[in-house]
């Protein structure tokens, strides 16, 4: 059995019609069809599926998509203004935040809720912000680096 | 000899996309009608198959297709022995073998058909013990192994797949004659490459050519699996890899992309395979072996090593893939960047029921690295010299020769040694539960050949057409700069058409740390091409002599008369420029390696790379916890070429190599099932894990480098940093952690 629902991403709003099992993640990727949140483990270990809701990230993997009606959902699409990259997108690109880019957007999810709860944080803040987000290519350290640039540090 | 100082700006060409999160990766895309592809696989990690009945799979309603041995061609496939089927015929060998493919309009269909497929076993002693497996009476995990065709100087009987020997001197002579012998044994668990996307296939046939989007890191290789298996010319395969989500040497090798084929092909339809995480770490041919390494080594009092004995056993798992020189390299890391007087070196590459074993990165070398280091140290406690002044007195240096008789020419080993050790402070006054530790190691670099093409578009820009693979480090995305020096052009000047079987000459695809090495070179090679004819076509429009042009800005203008200038989109726009590389890899060094079996040619190792890394860390004894708090990380790795994209290597490579070291290792059940297929368990480094990490780059001038002078990257950096990592935990407890991962249970209890 199907059950209406609406859901808004990004500030678009979506009617959809879902299994009342179906979580957050696959109703963005599979359904509405923005495919920047990724799937990497399931089990909310890796962080790479990580959205906001209402500004609270969230492993969207683990999150029924029914519980989201009415929050705002933010994905890594919704960081950019128009073409203009946040800060943050343009800061791991300069700083070597970014290799094979799977868990880029998980991680640019996170470290947005990360400065907006703390805008100022130190290093060590920074990596246990981050350490729902797994990353194998980069070491985090251009991660890292770029989170504290786009802090003024 | 220059140390690189200043990082240089570089951003990606693929980045904007990877931020974004408009970058498609192979399970982002959709075709209309595709099916869910998932597999039965089998019940038994060693046991015959008695019947194999798929009929009420068949009849599911939503199943299009079930695919078992009986609809594919009866061939075996494998990189460097042919002992393996695309599904389970008559025997099943390790837990991720497939029985039956199955492809459903949903994945809840496709999982419930393929319970339903009922096949009958008797099941085989089961061989977990790789040890025990040299035996010449253990069960033979392939009884058929003579019949099977493979690389011919393996050495290969019974379960030894491979067999490879370093032999120089008398070793048990120089053993009686020395002033010192120290003895180890070691054992590692297995690892996982685990690259944070799991992989993913889509198959598609329009007429009689399929077309295979997936995530490999060896598209070539992948297309030729498919040929094989499915008895097609390569000619009707394409195979396309969109974003790769890492790979770490996981994703070498053809995997899934025949069953996935197949399925399609009988389904009539496009079928998409996307792996769990689970089926991530448990299905895949590829981690990093167990092993057990034994160690004995003789000094004079000043150190000099006068004898090294070892012998090794590495898992090989289930089947060969591409991982049969294994035996070879592991050799070579048991050798070690030392000056040795006397060696004997065996190693044994051996099949057994657990999950088979290939190229992670740096295949072999962070195990027996980590084992030889913590060797060297015991033995430096032995002569009471400190460690670090034992490695001065017998590292390999420019002019020394191995014992397999390779003369090394321009390397910076003791140069890479001296400055982590600056790095780190060595020597510091440090609280008592702090320590510092060292290790070195060394890697080659392996020449393939390598084809390019670039061409000129009407306004102007190009197109670099490469068949490269980039899995992530960047080595792909540096391209345009290297092409755009050469041409007088700018980076952005060019787009970059890669990861497609039927765009490019034939690659060796992300792994070896040679995509610049080898791929690059061609590259460079189309470019300079490309520069003759634009020089020529300037010559005539200018009716100017070639000797007197120069190419620079977008332009290419005689010299001494700047008016006198056409630039490149004029020369584009009226005709039809492309280069392309006539491309030959340069030689190796030559190796006599006399009286040593199983060669590969590993014997000698192509322009080493040169490491060093000193760590410090932090042990609680009560606990046996161990933080990693600060590395240095010294690398000889010849010219930089994209100073931001090898320091990510850097960084990259030391966490995993902090992961193997103290929390990464797989735990198989007694018949080698994985006990810890999920990220709960099996632990990755996070970023508050993770370490200050300081990087120096010793840029020397190797002859038959690649590209530039440069070297391979991507590997090195995880080669020594288990052994240095060891090597301070053990200055702390004041005792051997020999078995990786050194796990705080481990740790407490060789402390206790």
């Amino acid at each position: 059995m199907k059950v209406e629902t609406t859901l808004t991403v990004n500030g678009t709003a979506y009617p959809l019609e879902l299994d009342p099992g179906t979580n957050l993640l696959s109703a963005v990727r599979d359904v509405i069809g923005l495919t920047g949140s990724k799937e990497g483990c399931d089990d909310s270990e890796c962080g790479a599926c990580m959205m906001l809701l209402d500004g609270q990230p969230v492993n969207a993997c683990s999150y029924l998509a029914l519980q989201a009606e009415g929050s705002e959902i933010t994905t890594v699409e919704g960081l950019a203004d128009g073409d203009t990259l946040a800060p943050l997108q343009a800061a791991f690109l300069d700083l070597g935040g970014v290799q094979c880019g799977f868990c880029t957007p998980g991680m640019l999810v996170s470290a947005t809720a990360l400065l907006d709860a703390n805008p100022q944080p130190t290093e060590d803040e920074v990596r246990i912000g981050l350490s729902g987000n797994l990353c194998r290519c980069t070491g985090y350290d251009g991660i890292v680096k770029a989170v504290l640039s786009v802090s003024g540090q | 000899m220059a140390t690189v100082e200043e990082p240089r700006t570089f951003i990606r060409p693929d980045g904007k996309e990877k931020v974004t999160g408009t970058g498609r990766y192979t399970a982002d895309l959709v075709l209309a009608g595709e099916l869910v592809a998932k597999f039965r696989y089998t019940d038994h990690t060693h046991a015959r198959i008695t019947r194999i009945d798929a009929s009420k799979a068949r009849a599911l309603p939503g199943v299009l297709a079930v695919v078992t041995h009986e609809d594919v061609p009866d061939v075996l496939y494998g990189g460097m022995v042919q002992d393996r089927r695309l599904f389970a015929k008559d025997t099943v060998r390790f837990e991720g073998d497939i029985v039956a493919g199955v492809a459903a309009t949903t994945a809840e269909i496709a999982e419930h058909a393929a319970a339903l497929i009922e096949i009958d076993y008797e099941p085989l002693p089961v061989v977990t013990d790789f040890e025990a497996a040299l035996a010449d009476d253990a069960t033979l995990v392939h009884p058929d192994w003579e019949a099977y065709e493979g690389e011919e100087s393996l050495g290969r009987h019974h379960n030894t797949l491979g067999y490879s020997t370093i032999v120089k001197g008398d070793v048990d002579a120089a053993l009686a004659g020395a002033d010192v012998v120290v003895k180890g044994r070691y054992v590692t668990d297995p690892v996982s490459g685990v690259p944070i996307e799991p992989r993913a296939v889509i198959a598609q046939w329009q007429g009689d050519k399929v077309t295979v989007w997936t995530s490999t890191q060896v598209p070539y290789a992948a297309r030729g699996g498919v040929a094989h298996v499915l008895q097609i010319p390569e000619s009707q395969v394409r195979v396309v890899v969109p974003l790769l989500g890492g790979g770490f040497g996981a994703k070498c090798d053809f995997h899934f992309e025949g069953h996935v084929a197949a399925l399609a092909r009988a389904a009539r339809r496009p079928v998409k395979l996307v792996f769990s995480r689970r089926e991530e770490f448990f299905a895949v041919g590829h981690r990093r072996e167990g092993m057990v390494i034994e160690f004995e080594t003789g000094a004079r009092a000043d150190g000099t090593l006068v004898a090294r004995k070892a012998r090794l056993v590495l898992d090989k798992g289930a089947y060969c893939g591409e991982g049969g020189f294994f035996a070879q390299m592991a050799a070579m890391h048991a050798h070690g960047p030392y000056n040795l007087e006397n060696v004997h070196i065996e190693s044994s590459l051996v099949y057994s029921n657990n999950q088979p074993s290939s190229s992670i990165r740096a295949p072999t070398a962070p195990q027996v690295c980590w084992a030889l280091e913590q060797h060297m140290d015991e033995l430096a406690a032995a002569l009471d010299l400190d460690p670090v002044e034992l490695r001065r007195r017998t590292a390999i240096e420019t002019g020394s020769v191995t014992a397999t008789g390779q003369v090394l020419e321009q390397i910076a080993m003791k140069e890479t040694l001296e400055k982590a050790v600056e790095m780190i402070g060595y020597g510091q006054e440090l609280p008592e539960d702090e320590a510092i530790g060292v290790a070195i190691g060394w890697w080659p670099c392996f020449a393939s050949s390598s084809g390019a093409y670039v061409k000129l578009n009407h306004d102007g820009t190009g197109t670099i057409i490469t068949g490269a693979q980039e899995n992530g480090t960047g080595s792909v995305m540096a391209m345009p700069t290297y092409v755009a020096a050469e041409l007088g052009m700018k980076p952005e000047d060019f787009s970059l058409l890669y990861q497609d079987t039927d765009a490019a000459p034939n690659d060796m695809g992300s792994c070896g740390s040679q995509t610049t090495f080898n791929s690059g070179r061609a590259v460079i090679a189309a470019a300079v091409d490309l520069r003759e004819q634009l020089l020529d076509a300037a010559a005539d429009k200018l009716e100017a002599g070639r000797g007197d042009l120069v190419l620079a800005d977008g332009a290419v203008s005689v010299q001494g008369s700047p008016d006198k200038s056409v630039t490149i989109a004029e020369l584009a726009s009226s005709g039809a420029f492309h280069g392309k590389s006539l491309d030959v890899p340069p030689d190796g060094p030559a190796a006599p390696a006399e009286g040593c079996v199983g060669r590969l040619g590993l014997e000698s190792f192509h322009a080493p790379q040169l490491i060093a890394h000193a760590v410090r860390v932090r042990v609680d004894r009560g606990t046996g916890v161990v933080r990693v708090l600060q590395v240095a990380a010294a690398h000889d790795c010849g010219k930089i070429l994209n100073r931001i994209g090898a320091d990510g290597q850097v960084y990259g490579g030391v966490v995993m190599g902090i992961g193997q070291a103290l929390s990464e290792g797989t735990q198989l059940d007694e018949n080698g099932r994985h006990r810890n297929a999920h990220l709960t368990d099996y632990k990755l480094v996070t970023a508050s894990d993770a370490p200050h990490i300081d990087i120096a780059w010793i840029e020397t001038d190797t002859p038959n480098a690649g590209p530039k002078g440069s070297k391979g990257v991507g590997e090195p950096p995880c080669v020594p940093t288990a052994g240095a990592v060891a090597n301070a935990i053990a200055k702390v407890i004041g005792a051997r952690v020999h078995q990786l991962p050194m796990t705080p249970e481990r740790v407490w209890e060789a402390g206790t």
